[in-house]
């Protein structure tokens, strides 16, 4: 083969290869990556708080069987409010378990009440943990999914943390990278739009935009259902800033 | 075969981009440090605070002495950013440079932490009880007048306790030291208006003159003037105002002049007397004065050409009200004075005063009012500390072994007091002398109050306050240190403060009424207080009071060219730098001078003429001697200074004070001639005369500006080393 053609002819079967690749599906938001287990300095039960109830026990009397379905921005009270999530401050857990005599004694109890005597904070570690060039900001997916399109409140935030109601202490089960982030602000998701005389049908567009903010341009024609899509945001600044 | 044909480089190119895409993907399921981080959650966390949400608190910027209020966003509990406060009527939402790199003080990994006690040439960590105890026991059976204090510019309630704490030791002798305070232009204004400051309205004029005024870089209070600057530039009823600078080195200011003139060294005060002359309108004592100050003879004193002396004339006397500024340029030399007095009586013929020279407004309490000084005064300190004087030496965060010129031998003098106290944030070059170094909270982390010597539109006090928790356990607010000590004398009067913030709140509280506060509940007045960071306060201006006196105004012919030292050394304030005390924060390292953009070290400045007849270059090495001493220093050719006069930047040249001070760049004071102003007694700084020797050396200069940087970049440095290893001085 002639020389000059070598060059290009590689490089035409690499990006066949990478478009071939790209051509099989992404992965989605429900791959589970699932991290390593970390060792907390209390084995937080998530399940407990935030499990579903168990439906023949009402009274919630077997701690192995049903949780109390509390939803997670009552502790987690920050992410609705800031980029970071943050972590209950110590006051939080005490402010109920003061008042729930019943499990003063249990072991992991008799540690909280520890630290808090001791007015320490308690030294989580951090089980999802992105580069520090990388900002995700939890109050928009928040503003977004549960204010403005009403979805459950841990259906949304399972879409990064997984079935965390159903953990101990929580660990990561999806990827967390940039990919899958990609993954999901890829996909065609239904917009609301002004109606013909400019009045929005809910959300909040912003200014003249028919379309959700920081949004890309939605299709031009209706789906077959007659839905109006556009793709997620898209600009490299919005999470690396 | 293509495989045979494939040779290593194509092979290589093609592997780099699927090694890229097999990397990319590879990060696909490793987070970063899941499981390894600790995320520390509050204990009780205030309502306000919420991880990720900066909120924000008002304070005083301590960098310099002008004053401007800042705003500090505090995320975490951690300071990031300050800005300016935008209700100051001082620098209404701005801040300099220098103010900025001030959270690098606060953070500074160079900061002394612990009590040290000398123990022959190591400090041994003592604890705070000790420290009080041995000045305690240090202070028994010395006499008021054998203990002294040296401070830098103090006002509001810490002057307060400092006075308190003195008085208890019955001593008098408080010695105030800004290195690069204009003194000399205060006592001759205090002569001309009857004020030290007056109020400039740089605004209200349509010409400004400025000998040597660097307003817009270092002058008195930057940041408000450059405020006032962009107000004259936009123009009066349409004029857009012109700046004239006359100096013989070209400061920030004087690269924004419209018309920058270089005056022999010294000569300022002539060429005021000759625009005088040229103006044509004075009368009585000033025409007499002035008679013989003729175009031709003032040309060939200062340099400058007898046109622009016409023109200069001409636009001054076409738009009025201008004004004329008496700068540091004009100050430092035998005859200051004299020369400040000539440019202020410049003010007098135009009819300036009262129009852009107004009274001043003042403090109601006059106790907070800042105590000022300048370098006469370090000298009364050293004669007396050289004489023996003193027992007990105390020194406020001031560093005068640095600042001092050589020639002082202060370090040698301050050996003589028995024991010296040093109240420090480094381990700078006199903290090192010193027997005892307690080291204090930074501005960020301490209470305080601060009245700024150049007020502005209405008086006010600025609030200090802390923004975020103490870095190290071990450090202590000097108000808090003070209030020690004078609880070691007065433990009756002072028991009821339990600290320096009770202290300070009960002043402040105490005088509720007069601080605008008397519908105010206590907690409410306290809270506005904090909150704002400022009380303004409507004082009292004090008027105006001198007058154009010419008695005893006469200027000497300019100096005859010294055969041995045949130029001159001004040591050169610049608008990063200062005086040095805040050269150890890496920004102020890192941003280039304005004016020659060099970073990370000193420089020469020499004129081009000087230069090409000493056969000098940028980048030469050359040794400076001046009676005193010699420093060796790159050069830098610059068109901004006058042929006969060579500069060197004070604030470099460190010995001490931590990883990003010492080792960078000369310091000027090392060879600063012992030479007084004849009226005030400060140091004539730019009195030295030196001469220029190459050492036959030469590096590139380490700079912003200009092609030769390209071509530094491009084509002489080796690119194939990391810039920690290139070692620039090798690389020519
Ligand atoms: S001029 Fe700059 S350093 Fe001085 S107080 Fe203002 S901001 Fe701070």
């Amino acid at each position: 083969m002639h020389r000059y053609l070598r060059f290009p002819a590689m490089l035409a079967c690499f990006l066949m290869a990478v478009t071939c690749h790209a051509a099989t599906d992404q992965p989605l938001t429900t791959e589970d990556a699932l991290g390593p287990q970390i060792q907390q300095p209390i084995e937080f039960p998530h399940y407990r708080h935030a499990g579903n109830r168990n439906p023949v026990d009402p009274t919630n009397s077997d701690p192995t069987k049903g949780g109390m379905e509390i939803n997670c921005q009552y502790c987690h009270t920050y992410a609705r409010r800031s980029l970071t999530a943050g972590i209950p401050p110590l006051q939080k857990c005490i402010g109920c378990h003061q008042n729930i005599p019943t499990v003063r004694d249990k072991p992991r109890i008799v540690e909280l009440f520890k630290y808090w005597d001791a007015k320490k904070a308690i030294p989580w570690k951090k089980v999802h943990d992105l580069p520090d060039f990388v900002r995700f900001n939890h109050e928009r997916h928040i503003k977004r999914f549960i204010e403005q399109q009403g979805r459950p409140v841990q259906e949304v935030c399972g879409y990064c943390h997984g079935q965390v109601k159903e953990m101990t202490t929580a660990r990561r089960q999806k990827p967390i990278t940039m990919g899958w982030c990609r993954s999901c602000h890829m996909k065609d998701h239904v917009v609301v739009v002004a109606n013909k005389d400019g009045i929005p049908e809910g959300g909040t567009p912003l200014g003249k935009q028919d379309y959700w903010y920081t949004f890309q341009k939605p299709a031009e024609k209706r789906n077959a259902a007659g839905e109006l899509t556009a793709k997620g945001p898209n600009d490299c600044w919005l999470c690396h800033k | 075969m293509i495989d045979s044909e494939f040779d290593r480089r194509d092979f290589l190119k093609v592997l780099g981009w699927g090694g890229a895409a097999v990397a990319l993907s590879g990060c696909g399921n490793t987070s970063i440090e899941d499981g390894k981080e600790t995320i520390v959650s509050y204990v009780q966390a205030k309502d306000y605070v919420i991880p990720g949400v900066a909120v924000y608190f008002n304070s005083t910027c301590a960098q310099c002495d002008a004053g401007c209020s800042i705003t500090g966003k505090i995320r975490e509990g951690r300071v990031l950013k300050l800005e300016g406060n935008p209700e100051s009527p001082i620098n209404k939402g701005r801040l300099c440079g220098l103010g900025q790199a001030s959270v690098q003080h606060h953070y500074n990994p160079d900061r002394v932490r612990e009590p040290l006690l000398r123990q022959g040439d190591k400090g041994e960590a003592i604890s705070w009880e000790k420290a009080y105890g041995l000045i305690n026991e240090k202070l028994s059976g010395v006499k008021g007048e054998e203990i002294a204090f040296i401070t830098g510019d103090v006002s509001g309630h810490q002057k307060v306790l400092l006075g308190n704490y003195m008085d208890s030791l019955g001593s008098k002798n408080h010695f105030v030291y800004e290195a690069a305070a204009p003194a000399v232009v205060r006592a001759a204004n205090l002569k001309a208006y009857g004020v030290e400051m007056p109020r400039y309205r740089i605004d209200k004029a349509k010409v400004v003159l400025s000998f040597g005024a660097d307003f817009l870089g270092t002058w008195v209070s930057p940041v408000h003037f450059a405020q006032q600057y962009a107000a004259f530039r936009k123009g009066v009823d349409g004029q857009r105002g012109v700046l004239i600078q006359a100096e013989s080195k070209m400061t920030l200011t004087g690269a924004n002049a419209d018309r920058w003139l270089a005056v022999r060294p010294g000569t300022e005060g002539i060429l005021a007397l000759g625009i005088i002359n040229a103006l044509g309108i004075a009368t009585g004592d000033v025409a007499q004065l002035v008679k013989d100050y003729d175009k031709a003879r003032v040309s060939r004193d200062t340099g400058v050409e007898p046109s622009h002396i016409d023109k200069i004339a001409a636009i001054l006397r076409l738009r009025s009200p201008s004004l004329v500024l008496a700068g540091s340029a004009a100050e430092g030399y035998v005859h200051g004075m004299q020369n400040a007095e000539a440019i202020n009586l410049l003010n007098y013929v135009l009819g300036n005063v009262g129009k852009t020279i107004e009274s001043p407004v003042s403090v109601p309490f006059p106790q907070l009012a800042p105590s000022k000084g300048n370098t006469a005064s370090l000298k009364r300190l050293n004669d007396d500390l050289a004489a023996g004087k003193y027992k007990v030496l105390f020194n406020i965060a001031t560093n005068p072994v640095f600042t001092a010129p050589a020639s002082y031998k202060f370090g040698d003098s301050m050996a003589k007091a028995g024991f010296k106290v040093a109240f420090a944030h480094y381990l700078d070059e006199t903290a090192l002398q010193a027997d005892l170094v307690l080291p204090l909270d930074s501005e960020m982390e301490d209470w305080g109050t601060h009245v700024p010597e150049y007020l502005t539109e209405t008086a006010q006090i600025n609030i200090q306050q802390p923004l975020m928790e103490r870095l190290h356990a071990n450090t202590r607010g000097m108000g808090d240190i003070l209030l020690a000590l004078v609880k070691q004398r007065k433990p009756e009067e002072y028991k009821a403060f339990d600290d320096y913030y009770g202290y300070l709140r009960g002043a402040m509280l105490q005088n509720k009424g007069a601080l605008g506060g008397a519908e105010k509940d206590d907690d409410n007045f306290w809270n506005d207080t904090l909150s704002n960071g400022i009380v303004k306060l409507s004082g009292p201006s004090s008027a105006l009071s001198g007058k154009a006196d010419v008695a005893g105004l006469k200027l000497p012919a300019p100096r005859e060219a010294d055969k041995e030292y045949p130029l001159r050394l001004i040591a050169s304030v610049t608008s990063n730098l200062r005086d040095g005390r805040h050269t150890n924060q890496p920004w102020i390292q890192e941003s280039p001078d304005p004016l020659t953009t060099i970073v990370w070290d000193s420089w020469i400045e020499m004129h081009p003429k000087k230069a090409a007849e000493l056969g000098i270059v940028e980048g030469d090495i050359v040794k400076v001697t001046s009676r005193t001493g010699s420093i060796s220093a790159q050069v830098y050719v610059f068109p901004g200074i006058h042929p006969e006069a060579v500069s060197i930047p004070i604030g470099r040249g460190h010995e001490a004070m931590g990883r990003y001070a010492k080792g960078y760049g000369v310091n000027p004071f090392s060879i600063m001639d012992s030479v007084f102003e004849s009226t005030t007694g400060e140091l004539a700084m730019h009195e030295t005369n030196v001469n220029i020797a190459k050492t036959g050396q030469r590096v590139i200069v380490v700079k912003d500006e200009g092609p030769v940087g390209g071509k530094q970049m491009g084509a002489r440095i080796a690119v194939s080393r990391s810039t920690d290893q290139v070692d620039l001085s090798k690389e020519v």
